[in-house]
């Protein structure tokens, strides 16, 4: 009775309906492009860095993070990665050998990173391959050239082709020694790498630092959205806890992560200022839509009408527009995001330096998680229902006559 | 009577002078000279020697064939033989410097002072006790602190402090020296705290080259649980005359 009395009262003035669901439609849509950016660019920012460095998950011999030496790495197994991949979320593996080492041109040494690489796993992932500036990546496991960071070119003043000597410490307290030919030269974003790698083909790293058939990590790809703690814990089942460790990207890069944290309380701030001026428009709406419906209101009291019937009545029309508003608003968001996110807007000009420089594309991802649009969703209709109290509660105080003759 | 006069002077002269020279030799050998026999029979004037170097870990151990050649405390030169991957690399100390060959990169590399307390060849040995800057003898100062028998063996315990001009890292070292061949049979070395920090044991006491060495010497840190290393000389022959110009940063690339 309540319900339907409710539901012919909206529509009798369609229009202010149409404005307060459209105030709360807007709400609802902002606060969820709102959250789907930002979260999409954290979500392509971590696929990038991790797609260059550790890998959403890393599999290591157990106690190989805690010392990251060479005489803790393990065999590969091909069967091992076929399991791996078995798992649908894993999109890639890759297998790697990273070592530490001294590099020699001319005159010049610079302490190095070695990471040996299979280029082809690699280049899918990273697309590695285009950020060459000069010379030519690396073709294949057995290759016997290496790619160096531009940073760590210019320090040592080296060229394409030229050789390049490396000196380290091998397994088993072998010497790794060798003498290699630059094949090509690569602009990496992440400053720190930029100024110390030297990718090489992994069985030439393996040779070099004489642990044949051995990898220090393997790195696995997820998909963008994937929820990084569950996957963690189903991949644990399948591996050996007895003799690998499996660590995710926030366990090996703390401060990445406590970067987006931060950055994202300040999110936190600016989505709270939304709710608020969210909160105002649709207080504004009710306002309005109690300071017409007086007399009506008035009179309603004034024929026996209980006053708490009349407060649940409005109270439901609020919920009812707020829930039309809602629903066309999510529906909105979700293909606005889904536009987004099979055409991704693609920056241009200096923003998209400002982006390669930091060696993160530059696409702006929208995040298509369904936690956000259920949340910011319940967000709003929670609001617009706090909200409707006050037209219910201005009600309870309404003087019958004192309306009518208002 | 005359001649009995004579017999007991000569006997009063025996008497007397024979408790004194058993005190000589036994007294007069102060802690440095032992040391310096103990020092100078393991080294020689020179020495030609094949040695094994075994790597023990906790989980690995690693073996190593090399050739090495010594003359006086100043000149020697390491030749890595086996394994094959590091077959060529050459180690070589002129006076105060070290240099090291590494066939692969055909460099030479010297190592910098810097260097000098890393692992050498991935050992539990140092590149400064390849160097031995310091000098046993030297750059020590020697307190006899009395005879403890070390595996059945009567040795000398001798308290060896660095002199303060000497760049030498222990606070002191503490050497075992058997009191009849002079050989060292237990070093153990102290840190600044006053900690030990190392022992070195020598063993398996056979005769090569004419003189009686331990054989096998075992380096154990013992702030790494299950690490040691190992060297087994498996011949070895001594005052050879070598000629100076053998140790040469050129001779290294050349040496087989």
């Amino acid at each position: 009775m309540l319900l339907k009395l409710s539901w012919l009262n909206i529509w009798r003035n369609k229009r202010r309906t149409l404005i307060t669901a459209t105030s709360v439609f807007f709400a609802v849509l902002l606060a969820v492009l709102f959250r789907s950016l930002t979260d999409g660019i954290y979500d392509n920012m971590i696929h990038n860095v991790v797609s260059y460095s550790s890998g959403y998950l890393q599999i290591h011999q157990k106690g190989y993070w805690d010392e990251q030496s060479i005489d803790n790495t393990f065999e590969e197994d091909n069967q091992f990665y076929q399991k791996l991949l078995e798992n649908k979320n894993v999109t890639h593996i890759m297998p790697r050998l990273q070592t530490f080492a001294l590099a020699s041109w001319g005159t010049k040494t610079k302490g190095v990173v070695i990471l040996g690489i299979d280029p082809d796993k690699e280049r899918e992932v990273n697309n590695l391959h285009e950020k060459i500036i000069s010379g030519n990546y690396i073709k294949d496991v057995n290759d016997k050239g290496v790619v160096i960071g531009e940073g760590l070119a210019s320090q040592l003043n080296l060229q394409v082709n030229d050789t390049l000597v490396l000196l380290g410490q091998g397994y088993h307290a072998s010497t790794a020694a060798g003498k290699y030919s630059v094949t090509g030269i690569i602009k990496l974003g992440a400053v720190e790498l930029n100024n110390a790698v030297v990718y090489m083909p992994l069985e030439l790293a393996q040779y070099m630092c004489g642990a044949e058939n051995r990898l220090t990590s393997i790195s696995l790809m997820l998909d963008r959205t994937n929820n990084l703690e569950s996957m963690k814990r189903s991949l644990e089942k399948t591996i050996d806890s007895e003799k690998y460790e499996l660590m995710s990207w926030k366990e090996m890069m703390p401060e990445l992560h406590q970067f987006i944290e931060v950055d994202s309380s300040g999110h936190y701030i600016i989505i709270g200022i939304l709710y608020l001026i969210i909160s105002f428009g649709l207080f504004g709406t009710l306002l309005m839509m109690i300071f017409e419906r007086k007399h009506e209101l008035g009179i309603l009291i004034a024929i026996g009408m209980k006053k708490h019937l009349l407060a649940i009545i409005l109270l439901l029309e609020s919920i009812m527009i707020s829930i039309i508003g809602c629903i066309a608003g999510v529906i909105a968001g979700v293909l606005i995001v889904k536009w987004f996110t099979a055409y991704p807007i693609h920056l241009t000009g200096e923003i998209k330096q400002v982006y390669e420089e930091y060696g993160i594309e530059s696409i702006i991802y929208f995040s298509s998680n369904e936690k956000i649009f259920i949340v910011q969703t319940i967000i709003v209709l929670l609001l617009s229902i706090i909200l409707a109290f006050y037209p219910g509660f201005k009600v309870m105080r309404l003087k019958p006559v004192d309306a009518i003759n208002g | 009577m005359k001649k009995n006069v004579f017999l007991l002077y000569s006997i009063g002269i025996i008497l007397f002078i024979t408790p004194l020279t058993s005190i000589h030799s036994q007294q007069s050998l102060s802690a440095k000279e032992i040391v310096k026999i103990s020092d100078e029979n393991m080294r020689g004037n020179s020495s030609q020697a094949n040695i094994t170097i075994k790597i023990i870990r906790p989980n690995w151990s690693r073996e190593m064939n090399m050739k090495t050649w010594t003359k006086g405390d100043d000149y020697s030169m390491i030749l890595v033989t086996n394994p094959a991957k590091e077959k060529g690399t050459v180690f070589l100390k002129r006076e105060r410097e070290v240099w090291n060959w590494i066939p692969s990169i055909e460099r030479t590399i010297k190592l910098p002072p810097s260097m000098m307390s890393q692992s050498w060849m991935g050992t539990d040995f140092t590149n400064d006790d390849l160097v031995k800057e310091a000098s046993a003898v030297v750059d020590y100062d020697h307190t006899l602190l009395g005879q403890e028998q070390i595996s059945e063996v009567n040795c000398y315990k001798i308290e060896m402090i660095p002199k303060p001009t000497a760049a030498i890292i222990w606070e002191k070292v503490i050497v075992w020296i058997d009191t009849i061949d002079f050989l060292q049979y237990k070093a153990e070395f102290y840190d600044e705290d006053g900690e030990l920090v190392n022992i070195m044991t020598s063993s398996e006491v056979k005769v090569m080259g004419n003189r009686k060495i331990t054989s096998q010497i075992e380096m154990i840190p013992l702030d790494k649980e299950g690490n040691s290393t190992v060297i087994i000389y498996n011949d070895i022959v001594f005052d050879e005359e070598i000629n100076e110009n053998f140790f040469t940063t050129r001779n290294m690339k050349q040496l087989k």
